[in-house]
């Protein structure tokens, strides 16, 4: 009894309205295609008046089932009470279907275990795609500890703490763990440590952030030579960075690029900013500082 | 599984109903009307109109020809299911709170409140299964419950043997249904705690009873011993017990509905329970309505069941495959030929 309309595929059901507006419509055409299916062409006057054509194609699949045949006569009882001269299959306004609940009974259910650790699991899950991954060496969207720059260059405002550090431990007693009241001290920081505890290049090689150019709008194609040879035709380069995605190699679209004088650097900036490279424009500017 | 929504009353649900192959079910709620459904696919069939209150209770004889309900307006009333043409009314001087069909269909009860001066009483009638028939407007069987407390609900036992009531202060009553003797009376559920459900297994020889109390019981019907006790963590409006193979009991309640628009859907527990009917241990829930659910009720052939909230909403559930599926260790033990 189950006729199947529509098969998922199949769009053309409903076409344009036909230019001719001839009052007279044609009863509906019904033709056997080769495949099994039949196509119904019907016509018929739309709600604003138009002559509407609408082509059917439905296929027809015989289910056969047993059923208890007291429950079958039931089935074709006319409808009564409110419903009296409706037809058959549910209506919108009495019968709706609601979402869809996943039902599996476990051993040692416990309330709010089973049904609430799905939702909370999307909302990290969901969480974690909207927080947004941002280096404080180079601003880029890596991890800070992933950064390639870390080595050369201190995070923002660090370069400047040491010394209010040095002032503050200063006064404090030498050394000593929870020495004075001052509670605890992380060793690094500590009168003795403060000589001990350099830390690793540092200084030394930091990179002068002034001359690093940020490059965005870099093509995924890029590679890192391309962008030397473009760059370098204003200074020294000293470095470029294209950060790569590490499952498919290809470039993320961003990269930095530094310049050993910063004054090659700002014209670099000037003229490649806007340049084509690729299928994209580039966009250049300086490294800002993370906040 | 995807509910189906039967929208149909524009008040709370007080109780729903399967006919016995599980194809209809059986609805009233506060306001006034009667509704009947195909469960699988949730179209209405019908409405049946006449009764002049609140409606509290409807059942359907086994042969889906008969329906019996109940309401504020103190008449018990019998329909033609096909046509929806009321076929009797028996009017009492009091609203009528429940009424079933024994397991035969020959039979009907209804139980009247106990308020204004009136006490608690079972009506039982001889019905003839035929729509075409007179039916007759004098019970075969009169019980004035005067020593209990309010009856508030009430059952035919299994070849009509026995007819059990659960009342307003938590105890359950035997009594012949033959001569309306009082044969036994328990106090199963917490004192002061309303019975507020009674349902059968398939067979009859055991049933389960909700209560306020936060607990559900299963009883047996000949001697009304506690066989087991489901622990659920909010009052209970109702009570149900799948059919086999399928062990499971399904619970419904929630906060009273006077208490509802202080807490979120989600404190209010508006969920249905289902626990193991053998090891008493909660298995899952389901969620839904948006208000406590009055009724819980089963598929007689155990696809599907149906809960009637105070939202006004029926939800329809045809169960998937996890359902049947589920079994404990040792009944997977059992199966495989280890006991």
């Amino acid at each position: 009894m189950a006729a199947v309309q529509n098969p998922p595929g199949r769009t053309d059901w409903a076409e344009e309205s036909e230019p001719d507006l001839a009052t007279a419509i044609p009863p509906p055409q019904i033709t056997k295609n080769k495949d099994g299916t039949e196509t119904i062409v019907t016509v018929f006057i739309n709600e604003d008046g138009k002559r509407v054509k609408r082509t059917q194609r439905i296929k027809k699949t015989i289910v056969k089932k047993k059923e208890n045949p007291r429950v079958a006569e039931r089935k074709s009882w006319p409808k009564m009470g409110q419903e009296t001269g409706r037809e058959m299959g549910p209506r919108p306004d009495t019968t709706t279907l609601g979402e869809n609940i996943i039902f599996k009974p476990v051993i040692g259910f416990k309330s709010g275990q089973q049904q609430e650790k799905a939702p909370e699991e999307d909302k990290k899950a969901e969480a974690l795609k909207k927080m947004q991954i941002k280096c404080r060496i180079c601003s880029g969207d890596h991890f800070t500890t992933k950064c390639p720059f870390k080595d050369t260059m201190a995070p923002e405002g660090e370069a400047a703490q040491p010394a209010d550090m040095d002032a503050v431990t200063g006064g404090e007693a030498a050394g000593g763990l929870g020495a004075g009241g001052g509670g605890y001290v992380p060793p690094h920081l500590r009168k003795g440590g403060a000589a001990t505890g350099e830390r690793m290049g540092g200084g030394k090689f930091e990179r002068d952030d002034l001359a690093t150019l940020r490059v965005t709008n870099v093509s995924e194609f890029a590679e890192e030579g391309d962008l030397r040879e473009m760059f370098a035709r204003f200074g020294h380069v000293t470095r470029v960075f294209l950060a790569k995605d590490r499952e498919t190699q290809k470039a993320k679209g961003f990269a930095f690029v530094s310049y050993a004088d910063r004054s090659d650097a700002q014209v670099a900036c000037e003229r490649m900013d806007g340049y084509g490279f690729g299928h994209l424009i580039l966009r250049v500017e300086f490294a800002k500082k993370s906040t | 599984m995807r509910p189906i929504l039967l929208s149909g009353h524009e008040r709370a649900l007080t109780q729903v109903k399967f006919s016995k192959e599980g194809d209809f079910i059986f609805s009233v709620s506060k306001d006034h009307v009667v509704c009947a459904w195909y469960s699988a696919n949730g179209e209405r069939f019908g409405t049946y109109h006449g009764h002049q209150g609140a409606l509290w209770t409807v059942d359907v004889n086994p042969t889906t020809t008969l329906l019996a309900t109940g309401g504020a307006d103190s008449t018990m009333r019998l329909w033609d299911v096909k046509t929806g043409k009321l076929l009797k009314t028996w009017d009492y001087l009091t609203s009528i709170k429940r009424v079933e069909f024994s397991e035969d269909g020959k039979q009907l009860l209804g139980v009247t409140e106990k308020r204004t001066g009136q006490l608690s009483n079972i009506y039982v009638y001889d019905i003839i299964n035929d729509v075409d028939a007179e039916q007759t407007s004098e019970p075969s069987l009169h019980i004035v419950v005067d020593e209990l407390p309010r009856v508030t609900v009430a059952g035919f036992s299994y070849l009509n043997k026995y007819i059990i009531t659960g009342h307003e202060d938590g105890s359950i009553a035997q009594w012949d249904a033959k001569t309306g003797e009082m044969l036994n009376n328990v106090y199963s559920h917490e004192d002061g705690m309303l019975v507020s459900d009674l349902q059968w297994s398939a067979d009859r020889t055991y049933f389960i009873t909700s209560s306020k109390d936060k607990t559900a019981k299963l009883h047996d019907t000949n001697t009304l011993e506690v066989l087991k006790t489901y622990v659920a963590d909010t009052p209970l409006n109702s009570a149900a017990i799948t059919p086999d193979p399928q062990q499971y009991v399904i619970l419904g309640g929630g906060q009273a509905a006077m208490d509802v628009t202080t807490t979120s859907a989600r404190q209010g527990k508006f969920e249905a329970r289902f626990y193991h009917k053998i090891f008493e241990e909660e298995v899952g829930r389901v969620r839904g309505h948006f208000g406590p659910l009055n009724y819980v009720a089963v598929d007689p052939t155990g696809k599907c069941y149906c809960s009637g909230g105070e939202d006004g909403y029926v939800r329809v559930h045809h169960f998937d495959p996890p359902y049947f599926d589920f079994k404990y260790e040792v009944e997977r033990e059992r199966e495989r030929g280890k006991f």
